[in-house]
C-alpha cells in the first residue's frame, strides 16, 4: 500500500469518526441550539473549525514535500480525488441550502448554530470525499491502469 | 493507438537482481510506482522516465519503446 493510500484510509477514518462523534453530540445536547446555549461547545467548536484546516494544510504540505512519500503517480490520484471533494461539498451545501431554506421557510430566519453545523460538515465532507477519491484512484489505477 | 512497452523488470535483472525499492529510490518515485510501471499499469512522464532509463545508466528507449498497434 502507498504511503498516500495509507494516510487516505487514515484521514477516512478519522473523518467517519468525526461524523459519528458530531451526530452523537447532537443526539445528546436534544438539539442543534444546543450549541448556541453552551458556552464551552462553542469554543470547542471554534477550536475545533480554526484547527482541523489548519492541521490539514500542515499534514498535506508534509506529505506533499517527501519525493519519497508521493510522486507524479500520487500526485495525479490527489488531482483528480479534488473533483470529488469539490463536487460533494457542492452538493452538500445544496442540501444544506435546500433543507433550511424549506424548513425555516415560514419563521424567515436560520437558526445561528447552523453556520457552524454546516461549515464543519463540509469540512467532514471535504476530508471524506477527498480520501475518498483518493482510494478510489488507487484501485481505478491498479485494476485499469 | 499505441502503447509504452517496457523493459524495467529485465533491466533490474540485469543489473544484479536491483531491487524495486533501490531503483524508486535512484529514479525519484515510490515502490508502488516500480510496480505499476513493471505490470503497465502506468505510463511514467518523460521526466520520470528519463530518471527511471538514468538510473540504470542506458539510453531511454532501451528502457521504454512506443508499440503501435497497427
Amino acid at each position: 500500500m502507498a504511503p498516500l493510500q495509507k494516510r487516505a484510509l487514515y484521514s477516512f477514518v478519522i473523518g467517519l469518526v468525526l461524523t459519528i462523534a458530531l451526530i452523537a453530540v447532537l443526539i445528546a445536547r436534544g438539539d442543534v441550539n444546543a450549541f448556541e446555549r453552551d458556552p464551552n461547545l462553542r469554543i470547542i467548536m471554534y477550536a475545533v473549525l480554526i484547527g482541523v484546516p489548519l492541521v490539514y494544510l500542515i499534514l498535506v504540505n508534509i506529505t506533499l514535500r517527501k519525493p519519497t512519500q508521493v510522486d507524479e503517480r500520487d500526485r495525479l490520484i490527489i488531482e483528480r480525488s479534488s473533483r470529488a471533494q469539490w463536487l460533494a461539498v457542492i452538493f452538500s451545501l445544496v442540501a444544506w441550502t435546500i433543507a433550511l431554506s424549506e424548513i425555516y421557510r415560514d419563521q424567515g430566519q436560520v437558526p445561528i448554530a447552523f453556520l457552524n453545523l454546516i461549515f464543519m460538515s463540509s469540512l467532514i465532507i471535504s476530508t471524506l470525499a477527498q480520501s475518498l477519491g483518493i482510494l478510489v484512484g488507487y484501485w481505478r489505477m491498479n485494476r485499469n491502469g | 493507438m499505441g502503447r509504452i512497452e517496457n523493459r524495467i523488470r529485465r533491466l533490474r535483472f540485469d543489473h544484479d537482481e536491483m531491487t524495486q525499492e533501490e531503483l524508486a529510490n535512484r529514479a525519484g518515485c515510490t515502490r508502488q510506482t516500480i510496480i505499476a510501471l513493471e505490470q503497465k499499469k502506468y505510463v511514467p512522464s518523460i521526466e520520470l522516465a528519463f530518471r527511471v532509463a538514468r538510473a540504470f545508466g542506458v539510453p531511454l528507449e532501451e528502457v521504454f519503446q512506443y508499440e503501435n498497434d497497427n
